[in-house]
């Protein structure tokens, strides 16, 4: 090998490795913005208070003078705002469309002049399960472009949700990533960026991203649906056997149905799954995407699916096989006993006499910080597995007591569960509300779960209102009560 | 002052030292035992040649040797009696000459608050006898340490007490007014002795030659001052009476009713905030119950629908919470084709680690210290873990390796280690069906393989016996 001939292989070898990364700069400059979102952040313990965040993160441009972005940190959204090319003038921007189940979320802006120059995006469909990629976002005015490995495509419990969602994994050196920033791939966007751990960057993957905007497009989406139901996989011969399913191993045992109110389950305990719209199930749970290989069965609640649909199952039940249609389970956390989100509404309370209530849910415990599973009352925490029934639908607590002569001996009472006021269940705040206009014999009844540091508080009824309005003034509380579907007020 | 007070009475002399070597079982696989673990602690002669200490002084003992005051003999000694609950254990020694020439140190009463009391014993860093001296800081009811879930009368004092103090005598006016036995970690000056009043309970207690311990009344009480709820029960006297909250016995269930008001307890007025007025300190109420022997009849005033109410209310030792104490009993197993079940406890949730609590997870804690009081229908007397899976060809497909609790075997519900072998050994289908807790789903085994395979997997894993009851 002649020296020019070494040099001249060497030099296209680098070019090979330099070209794409100055090649993307110019294309995502004018198809990535930059978005301003001014949020309230409430606490969790004292729900009238209410702070001012503001996060900054970034959406691609698509067409029909739009902007998708992942749903996070746009919840409880005050002032959106959105900066083209990295610099210079703020434009005003509003939300056409979210799904924080999804995590996704379209926004436009009104003021013509602000799609100047600007290129949509396409999606790639399918995405690289292998090799390299770029994140692409805005920082102090320049693009950065940084290089990443494509670890796998995997299915997971989404960034805002209880449905497992698919998930694109990448390695990364990156910092502070998971701001939806682009994921690009020669010239196409292969996902947004949902969060970032380490050196791993996770990302809603582009094929998932494109079925959820042409739902929304067509008018289609109904929401995510899902399977309400546990499995194990079918490992052990000896429950096969069990269960009298003659040849090989295969499927995978339905071990729990989770119940949903308003959802009567056609699967049941102890079924084995063996085929999921018409894919079949291996032992480990899995079926053979056709485009992206192994992936597990939960893939096939979103594959080209939404909340309703029917799903075409084959069980294995009482030694024989059937056929049964499974309805997709809409993802709701308001169907939750205890919901694990609410987003855009403050949050509900109830204050009489001093005595604050409050729906139990998961941002409450939350309060307790992120190990809140380990620090919160063991006996709230543990209501998370109860499910929502028709007649009880949920949980509300005496959050805390603000001291007043009229509760004096309640004071330090707080974190109890409510069974019951005046003889009437309570599930909900509507329901104590209502609870209170019946108050026994001048008396409020209030009663509280078994196990709670206290079973039962009386209250004056006659001199509640008074309390009430006292306690109000005293402790500077703009209302005595905000009902869990109130509006977010910007 | 102090060294006067001493020679005088010369208590020191009384004063034992203890030495300890004790061997724990292992609570994850019970058919084994940890090392063997050597500890110092005290004691003093009490009447009738016998020895007063801890009870965590001589826990799991394997041997106990005792020395006397400036005696390097050790001489053998024997648990006569022990009560984990109060922490307080009486020794016999072996050779009868051992207490030739020691005076028994005499029981006094509670001491005052502010007043000095001297405690003697043999803590960690040195080998000779130590004195410390100190005030009654404070008298209430604390949670002992030993049995971890029991709480009952405690003097609070700034004397130093240490690691190896434990056992030995809190000495006032010549008597003994308290056996020093806890500390409080993180906290300087800070040291507990158990008063007169528990010591002379213990006493009386094994007088009849076994000890039973202390009894509880079975209710949970709250405090009753909002002047709402005290119109609404139509109270009359605003200086006393405290809300019975739940009912946690059945004996107590039999003579109490919901919204009783606890007025009086074994003469004590009740106050509104749940306290008796006790030798001066405001202490729990639950105490006056606790004052009386196991079956004894306590004299209680209730107001009930507008009228006050006598009632003689027996009260017992409560057996039924064992398992969230620390037990001082060989750990309860059954292994059956490498399953190896055993009750969930205190104890075995220790294997965890020593952040155990955080680390077994919310649904175990729940199981064990929970749901008898939220859910006391699905509540289980004695809840069953698969605490780990001896590996073998019969199980090695099973894809849970143990560490979760039993739901039901073969369609039955396991309320009991004793349920979980009825439930197995009566089974006569084809498999045996594991259910487990958690959403965690079932395993199966082949009966027949599993019935041939048992005896093997005991003599692999050198397990003498496949059960302990």
């Amino acid at each position: 090998m002649s020296p020019r001939f070494f040099i001249s292989v060497l030099i296209g070898i680098l070019a090979v490795h330099l070209m794409p990364a100055v090649a993307d700069s110019s294309q995502w400059e004018t198809s990535l913005v930059q978005i301003e979102a001014n949020r309230h952040k409430y606490e969790a313990f004292q729900p009238w208070s209410r702070r001012t965040s503001s996060n900054t993160k970034f959406g691609v441009v698509v067409e029909g003078n739009q902007i998708v972005t992942t749903a996070d940190y746009l919840f409880d959204h005050t002032v959106l705002r959105v900066q083209k090319g990295g610099r210079g003038a703020w434009y005003e921007a509003t939300l056409k469309w979210i799904d924080y189940h999804a995590n996704l979320a379209v926004m436009t802006v009104k003021q013509t002049s602000f799609w100047d120059g600007l290129t949509p995006v396409t999606f790639a469909n399918p995405v690289p399960a292998t090799g390299e990629a770029r994140l692409v976002r805005w920082s102090d005015g320049r693009l950065e472009v940084r290089r990443l490995e494509i670890n796998r495509l995997r299915l997971g419990r989404g960034a805002l949700t209880y449905v497992d969602l698919p998930k694109l994994e990448l390695d990364s050196e990156i910092n502070g990533a998971g701001w939806s920033e682009a994921i690009v791939h020669e010239n196409k966007v292969i996902g947004l960026t949902s969060a970032q751990s380490r050196s791993k960057c996770t990302a809603v993957p582009s094929f998932f991203i494109q079925s959820v905007l042409d739902a929304v497009a067509e008018d289609d989406f109904r929401g995510l649906g899902y399977f309400n139901f546990y499995w194990k996989r079918a490992e052990n011969p000896a429950v096969l056997d069990y269960l009298q399913l003659p040849g090989n191993k295969r499927g995978v045992i339905v071990t729990e149905i989770i119940a949903v109110p308003g959802h009567e389950s056609v699967i049941r305990p102890k079924d084995i799954l063996l085929e999921v719209d018409g894919f079949e199930i291996d032992i480990s749970g899995d079926y053979n995407d056709p485009e992206y290989g192994k992936m597990m069965l939960e893939r096939l609640a979103t594959r080209g699916h939404w909340a309703g649909d029917k799903i075409p199952m084959t069980v294995w039940r009482d030694g024989a096989s059937m056929e049964i249609a499974f309805e997709l389970v809409k993802a709701d956390y308001e169907k939750e006993y205890l919901p694990s989100a609410r987003f855009d509404r403050p949050p509900a309370y109830l204050m009489a006499g001093g005595l604050v209530f409050q729906p139990l849910s998961e941002p409450y415990l939350k309060g307790w910080g992120a190990e809140w599973k380990r620090r919160a009352p063991v006996r709230l925490v543990r209501l998370k597995e109860r499910s929502a029934t028709e007649t009880d639908s949920g949980c509300v607590v005496l959050s805390l007591v603000l001291p007043d002569p009229y509760n004096l001996g309640y004071q330090n009472y707080r974190n109890l569960a409510l069974e019951s006021v005046n003889g009437r269940q309570v599930s909900n705040l509507h329901d104590l509300r209502q609870a209170l206009d019946h108050p026994q014999d001048a008396f409020h009844v209030i009663e509280f779960m078994p196990g709670a540091a206290t079973r039962k508080m009386i209250l004056d009824a006659q001199l509640l209102q008074n309390a009430t309005q006292r306690v109000m003034s005293n402790y500077r509380l703009p209302t005595d009560y905000v009902d869990v579907m109130a509006e977010s007020a910007p | 002052m102090f060294a006067l007070l001493l020679s005088a009475a010369e208590p020191e002399k009384s004063v034992i030292q203890i030495m300890t070597f004790s061997q724990q079982p292992d609570w994850d696989e019970p058919w084994n035992a940890r090392q063997v673990r050597r500890s110092t602690g005290s004691g003093f002669v009490i009447k009738g040649n016998r020895i007063m200490t801890n009870a965590h002084v001589v826990s799991w003992a394997k041997q106990i040797q005792v020395r006397r005051f400036q005696d390097s003999r050790p001489h053998i000694a024997q648990v006569a009696f022990v009560g984990h609950d109060c922490d307080i254990a009486i020794l016999t020694v072996d050779d009868a000459t051992f207490f030739e020439g020691l005076e028994p140190l005499p029981i006094g009463v509670l001491p005052e608050v502010r007043s000095v009391v001297n405690t003697i014993g043999y803590p960690a860093g040195g080998e000779q006898i130590s004195y410390t001296s100190g005030v009654v800081s404070r008298i209430e009811i604390i949670n002992y340490v030993q049995p971890g879930n029991r709480s009952l009368l405690a003097v609070q004092t700034d004397a130093a007490i240490n690691p190896g103090n434990s056992g030995g005598p809190v000495i006032q006016d010549g008597k003994v007014v308290g056996v020093a036995f806890q500390g409080t970690p993180g906290l300087e000056n800070t040291g507990f002795f158990i008063p007169p009043p528990v010591i002379q309970h213990f006493l009386k207690d094994v007088e009849d030659g076994s000890y039973h311990g202390f009894p509880q009344a079975g209710i949970r009480l709250a405090p009753l001052i909002n002047p709402a709820f005290r119109d609404f029960l139509k109270l009359t006297d605003p200086t006393r009476g405290a809300r019975i909250d739940t009912l946690t016995s059945d004996s107590a269930k039999a003579f109490f009713k919901e919204d009783d008001v606890l007025l009086e307890a074994n003469g004590y007025p009740v106050a509104a905030d749940a306290t008796i007025l006790y030798e001066g300190n405001q202490v729990n109420g639950g105490i006056a119950f606790s004052q009386a022997q196991h079956g004894a009849k306590v004299p209680v005033k209730v107001w009930r629908d507008g009228k006050e109410l006598a009632i003689d209310l027996p009260v017992h030792v409560n057996t039924k919470d064992r398992l969230e104490g620390n037990q001082y009993a060989p750990p309860r197993y059954y292994v059956y084709a490498g399953l190896v079940f055993t009750p969930l406890s205190r104890d075995y949730l220790a294997t965890f680690g020593q952040n155990w609590s955080a680390v077994a997870g919310i649904g175990l804690l729940y199981e064990l210290f929970y749901r008898k009081n939220t859910e006391p229908d699905t509540a289980r007397s004695e809840p069953v873990m698969l605490s780990t899976l001896l590996a073998h060809e019969v199980n090695a497909n099973m894809e849970i390796k143990g560490r979760v609790l039993v739901d039901s075997i073969n369609g039955k519900r396991i309320d009991s280690l004793a349920d979980a072998i009825g439930a197995i050994e009566s089974h006569e289908g084809s498999h045996h069906l594991i259910e487990f807790g958690e959403r965690l789903g079932f395993e199966c085994l082949d009966r027949e393989a599993a019935d041939l395979a048992n005896e093997g997997i005991l003599k692999t894993y050198g397990i003498q016996s496949d059960r302990q009851l």
